[in-house]
C-alpha cells in the first residue's frame, strides 16, 4: 500500500485530494502547514508527495528546495499541484527537483493517473 | 542615388566669389565703355580747335610761299602737324571744291603749277566747305577705318571766303590707349579674382567654423554623450542656435530621466499586475478544483450512490464548472499576452497530436453530456513544431469549446490535422469543423475582434466574453501562423489554424529547415521529467 503525503494550506483541497486518493486505495497523510509538513516528511519519508506551491510562511518552492537538500528527502517523488499554469512556472518547479506538475483545476482521474505513473517510475528505479 | 556632399564653407565662398566677380566685371565694362566715349569726344574737340586755329595760318603760308618756297612750306607744315598727334591729312580746298594743298604723312603736295588739282566730289563735304561755320563729322576712310573730318572755313576781315581747311583725324591713337587700359583692367580683374577666392574662402571659413563646432556637438549627442554642450560666442543666429541646441539637450536629458523613472514605475506596476494575476488565478482556481473534484467523484459514484435527479444536477454543475475554468484560464492567458510582447522565451518543440488528444480528453465528458459526436483525424506522422505548448493548447481549447458550444445535440465536431503549405511555407493545418448554427458572412470577418460576439444575446445563451477568438488570433499570429474561418448558416462553421514548421526567426522564415519528426509518438502527454 503506497503512502501519499498531501501538503496544501487549503483544508478543502487537502480533503478533496485525500478523498480521491483514499477512494483509489492509497494511504494518505496530510498537512496544511509547510514547516510542520517538512519536518514530518524528513522524519518519515512517504512514497510520494503532493505539494501545493502557494502557501503562507514556507511556500511549496522553498519546501521543495529544503526537501531536496536533505538526504532523506532527495529521492521522494514530488507531484506539484498549482494554480500557476505558466510554462515557465512549470519548468522552474521541475528544475527545482519536482518530478511532475499538475495544474488546477484538474480532474480526479488525471490526478490518480499521474500519481500512479510517478509511483511506477519510482518503483522501477528502486528495483533497478 | 547618392548626392555629392558640398561643404557649407564652399557654398558660402562660391556666393561671395560670385558677387565679387560680377561687380568687378560690371565695373570694368562701365569703365571701358564710358572711357572709350569720353576719350573719343576729347580727341574730336581738340581736333576741331586745332583745325580752326591753324586754318588761317596754313592758308596764308600757301599764299605767301607758294610753289617757289616749297622747302620752307614743307617745314612749316611739318611744324603745324606736330601740334596734333591725331592728324592724318590736311587739305586746303577752295569754295568751288578744288584742292590746293594736301599734306599727308611727310608728303606735302601743292597743286596748281603743272599738277592738276583734284576736285572734291562729295556734296556733303562741298556744302561744308562753302559754308561759313566750322563743321565736323565722323567719316569712314577708303581703308574702312573710322576717321574724324573737320572743315574750318578761312574767312577774311571783310567777309571774304575763298578757302576752307579740311582736316582728317584718326582715332588710332585713342584706340591704342583704350586697348592698353582694357588690358590693364583685365589684369586687375585677374588679380581681383585670385584675391576674391582667398578672401571668400577665409570669410566663409569664419562663418562655418561655428557651424562645425555645432555639428560636432550634435554628433556627440548622437553618440550618446548627452552631458556635452556646445559653446559658441558669435553673437548671431548661430549662437542662438547653439543656445537652443543646448537647451534641447538639457530637455532631452531631463526627458530621458523622466522616461527611465516612468519605466521603472511601469516595471513595478507590471510586476504587481503579474503577482495579482497569479494570486487571482490561484484564488479562483483552488475553489474550482475542489468543486470539480467533488462533482466528478459524485458523478462517478465515488461518494456513494445518489438519485438519477441528483446525477443530472451534478452533470449540469460539472459542465458549468468546466466553463468557468475555461473563462478563468482565458483571462489569465489574455493578461499574460498583453504583458509579454515577445513569446519567444517560452518556445520549445511540441507534439501537436498529444496536445490535441489531451484537449479532447478534457472535452469528452462534456460532449458525452451534450450528445455531440466527435471525430479526430490526425495524419499518422507526428510533427514537431516550435511553439509555446501552453498557448497552442489554449488555441485548440478555445476553438473546440466554441465548436462544442454551438453544435446542437446529435451534431458532429470534426478535427482534422495534416501537413499543408501556406504562402510558400511548410506547416500544419488544423481544421475544426462543427455542424452548428453557423456565422453570417458579414460577421465572419469580425469574430476575431476582442469582446465581439455574433449575437449579443448569445452571451447569455452560450456563455463566454468574446475573448476566446481574439486570444486565438493573438497566439497564432505571435507564432507567425494564420487563423481564419469559413461558415454556412444552418450547416456549420470551420475554423482553420495554420502553424509553420521550424524555427520562427525575426523575419518569419525558417532557419535550419523544418524540424519534422517522423517516428511514432509514445502517447505520453504529461510534463513528466526524471529528477
Amino acid at each position: 500500500m503506497a503512502r501519499v503525503f498531501v501538503v496544501d494550506d487549503e483544508p478543502d483541497m487537502v480533503d478533496l485530494l485525500a478523498t480521491i486518493l483514499k477512494s483509489d486505495g492509497f494511504e494518505v497523510d496530510t498537512d496544511t502547514d509547510g514547516r510542520s509538513a517538512l519536518a514530518r516528511l524528513l522524519a518519515d519519508p512517504p512514497d510520494l508527495v503532493l505539494l501545493d506551491l502557494m502557501m503562507p510562511d514556507l511556500d511549496g518552492m522553498e519546501l521543495l528546495k529544503l526537501l531536496r537538500l536533505d538526504a532523506k528527502g532527495a529521492n521522494v517523488p514530488v507531484l506539484v499541484v498549482s494554480a500557476r499554469s505558466g510554462h515557465q512556472d512549470q519548468l522552474g518547479t521541475l528544475q527545482l527537483g519536482a518530478n511532475a506538475y499538475i495544474c488546477k483545476p484538474f480532474s480526479p482521474r488525471e490526478l490518480v493517473r499521474q500519481v500512479r505513473q510517478l509511483l511506477e517510475t519510482s518503483e522501477a528505479e528502486t528495483n533497478a | 542615388m547618392t548626392r555629392r556632399r558640398v561643404l557649407l564653407q564652399t557654398r558660402i565662398a562660391r556666393h561671395i566669389a560670385f558677387a565679387v566677380v560680377v561687380s568687378l566685371v560690371l565695373s570694368a565694362l562701365v569703365l571701358v565703355v564710358f572711357r572709350h566715349h569720353a576719350v573719343r569726344r576729347n580727341m574730336e574737340r581738340s581736333a576741331l580747335t586745332y583745325a580752326s586755329l591753324i586754318s588761317e595760318t596754313l592758308t596764308d603760308l600757301v599764299g605767301f610761299l607758294g610753289s617757289s618756297g616749297k622747302g620752307l612750306l614743307d617745314q612749316e607744315v611739318a611744324q603745324l602737324r606736330e601740334l596734333n598727334d591725331d592728324v592724318e591729312r590736311l587739305e586746303i580746298v577752295d569754295v568751288r571744291g578744288k584742292v590746293v594743298l594736301r599734306a599727308e604723312g611727310n608728303n606735302v603736295i601743292l597743286f596748281g603749277d603743272g599738277i592738276e588739282s583734284p576736285m572734291v566730289a562729295d556734296r556733303e563735304l562741298l556744302r561744308a566747305i562753302s559754308g561759313l561755320e566750322a563743321t565736323a563729322a565722323q567719316v569712314t576712310e577708303a581703308d574702312g577705318s573710322d576717321a574724324y573730318r573737320v572743315v574750318a572755313p578761312v574767312v577774311r576781315q571783310w567777309g571774304e571766303h575763298v578757302y576752307s581747311l579740311v582736316g582728317t583725324f584718326t582715332y588710332a591713337n585713342v584706340d591704342r590707349q583704350l586697348r592698353s587700359s582694357l588690358w590693364l583692367s583685365a589684369l586687375i580683374l585677374a588679380i581681383g579674382l585670385g584675391l576674391t577666392h582667398w578672401v571668400s574662402v577665409t570669410l566663409a571659413g569664419g562663418i562655418t567654423r561655428d557651424v562645425d563646432v555645432l555639428r560636432a556637438g550634435v554628433m556627440r549627442i548622437q553618440e550618446g554623450r548627452l552631458e556635452e554642450r556646445v559653446s559658441i560666442d558669435s553673437r548671431d543666429e548661430i549662437e542662438e542656435l547653439a543656445d537652443a541646441f543646448n537647451l534641447m539637450a538639457d530637455e532631452l536629458v531631463a526627458t530621458i530621466r523622466q522616461l527611465r523613472e516612468a519605466n521603472r514605475e511601469l516595471e513595478t506596476l507590471d510586476q504587481t499586475k503579474a503577482d495579482l494575476v497569479a494570486n487571482v488565478s490561484h484564488e479562483l482556481k483552488t475553489p474550482l478544483t475542489a468543486l470539480r473534484g467533488y462533482l466528478e467523484l459524485m458523478a462517478e459514484g465515488g461518494l456513494g450512490s445518489i438519485s438519477e435527479e441528483s446525477i443530472r444536477a451534478v452533470m449540469v454543475c460539472r459542465k458549468n464548472v468546466e466553463r468557468l475554468s475555461l473563462r478563468v484560464e482565458e483571462l489569465v492567458q489574455l493578461s499574460r499576452l498583453d504583458r509579454f510582447t515577445s513569446l519567444d522565451s517560452a518556445r520549445e518543440e511540441i507534439e501537436l497530436n498529444s496536445i490535441l488528444e489531451g484537449i479532447i480528453d478534457t472535452f469528452r465528458p462534456r460532449m458525452e453530456g451534450d450528445g455531440v459526436h466527435f471525430v479526430l483525424q490526425v495524419q499518422p506522422n507526428l510533427w514537431a513544431l516550435q511553439a509555446n505548448p501552453e498557448q497552442i493548447e489554449r488555441v485548440f481549447l478555445n476553438l473546440l469549446d466554441n465548436a462544442v458550444k454551438f453544435t446542437p445535440k446529435g451534431g458532429t465536431v470534426l478535427v482534422l490535422a495534416e501537413a499543408c503549405d501556406h504562402e510558400q511555407r511548410q506547416g500544419v493545418l488544423v481544421r475544426i469543423q462543427d455542424s452548428g448554427v453557423g456565422i453570417p458572412p458579414t460577421e465572419l470577418v469580425r469574430i476575431f475582434d476582442r469582446f465581439y460576439q455574433v449575437d449579443p444575446s448569445s452571451r447569455r445563451r452560450f456563455g463566454g466574453m468574446g475573448l476566446g477568438l481574439s486570444l486565438v488570433r493573438s497566439i497564432v499570429e505571435a507564432h507567425r501562423g494564420a487563423v481564419w474561418a469559413e461558415s454556412e448558416e444552418g450547416i456549420g462553421s470551420t475554423f482553420f489554424v495554420w502553424l509553420p514548421f521550424g524555427d520562427f526567426g525575426q523575419d518569419g522564415t525558417s532557419r535550419g529547415g523544418p524540424s519534422v519528426r517522423l517516428e511514432e509518438a509514445d502517447g505520453d502527454r504529461t510534463a513528466v521529467r526524471e529528477a
